[in-house]
């Protein structure tokens, strides 16, 4: 039963990944990401309503202890979370690259027709 | 002899104590130099203001990779054929510039690449010898290029590669990225062996072994999101 959860974390973690790597800034990756969202926030509440449930979802998949599952839940929620950023915020830098070369060209060639 | 179809391009970061030298030495041989100035901190804009360089000032800090593909745009405004980059803090050698320039006039290559591995880097620390090693073992494998040396700021270009070439990576990483854009367009490329003089300012200025893990962590990250 161990190796069902150790299955699903590595499988969900490298589907994270992908999908964050993949997945680009389109629609629908974003809709998902939203999806995954809300999803996560009914299921924290759902957990704090039912504290058995997530023993009883531990148990099915082979972990001890809900709070551990849990663990595991966050765990990949974050890294997911945190590549997400990382890539998105590499995306916002190179458009603002982008957009001080336009000005510093612009100014550049103003510049050197002045001087000639 | 001043030669008048070559720009030379100089990515300047806070380099006020020698850019002024570096550049009065490069105008003495070449017509258009052009300096990117990335929002150095300290007076470089004025000092390259002195010279007759063309200055190009970044309004932000946008990292050496950012500031050579703003310095071949600029560049391309130029009635020039061929283009060079040349480190701000003087460590290249003028006479392995022209070297370039003549092997490209020949019409065969695209792009020559200098490498102290094949020339001599005298006064090159043995850590960095150790970093650069790692470098060229990673960018070969990254690239699928054949090169001994990955890292060198000299580089000399025809206008093919000028008004193809897009530079994305903003940090150190783009040394990596120029050569996997060689690939992919396929330009026709070679080595040649260039020196390196090092001096205590730019061993001073030379990159941190805790940096390669950002350069390769994002190289490798922009292969898999490509």
């Amino acid at each position: 039963m161990i190796i069902l959860i150790q299955i699903l974390v590595i499988l969900v973690a490298l589907a994270i990944i992908g999908a964050v790597l993949v997945g680009k800034q389109s629609h629908s990756a974003r809709a998902w990401k939203k999806i995954a969202l809300s999803l996560l926030a009914v299921a924290m509440v759902v957990a704090v309503l039912f504290p058995d449930t997530t023993n009883k979802i531990a148990n099915m998949v082979g972990v001890g202890r809900g709070a551990d599952l849990l663990l595991y839940v966050l765990t990949l929620s974050f890294i997911g979370y945190a590549l997400n950023n990382y890539l998105h915020q590499q995306q916002q830098r190179d458009q603002l690259n982008r957009l001080a070369r336009k000005l510093a060209l612009i100014d550049a060639i103003n510049r050197n027709q002045k001087k000639k | 002899m001043v030669i008048k179809d070559v720009a030379v391009i100089i990515p300047v970061y806070n380099e006020a104590k020698v850019v002024r030298g570096v550049i009065e030495r490069v105008l003495k041989q070449f017509k258009y130099v052009i300096c990117v100035n990335d929002g150095s901190k300290d007076n470089s804009s004025e000092e390259i203001s002195k010279t007759g360089a063309y200055l190009v000032e970044h309004p932000i800090n946008m990292g050496q990779g950012a500031a050579l593909q703003t310095g071949i745009e600029f560049a391309r405004t130029l009635p020039v054929k061929y283009f060079v980059t040349f480190d701000a803090d003087g460590q290249h050698r003028l006479e392995d510039a022209q070297s370039m320039i003549k092997e490209l006039r020949k019409g065969k290559l695209d792009i020559i690449l200098g490498s102290r591995f094949l020339g001599s880097a005298p006064g090159i620390k043995a850590s960095k010898v150790a970093i650069l090693k790692l470098a060229i073992r990673f960018s070969n494998l990254t690239s699928g290029l054949k090169l001994t040396d990955t890292h060198n700021g000299l580089r000399a270009f025809n206008q093919h590669v000028a008004q193809t070439m897009q530079i994305t990576l903003p940090d150190m990483a783009h040394a990596s990225e120029i050569l996997e854009i060689i690939a992919q367009k396929k330009y026709k490329y070679k080595e040649i062996p260039v020196t390196i003089e090092y001096t205590d300012y730019s061993r001073a200025k030379g990159q941190s072994i805790i940096n390669a893990i950002n350069i390769g962590f994002d190289t490798l990250l922009r292969k898999i999101t490509k």
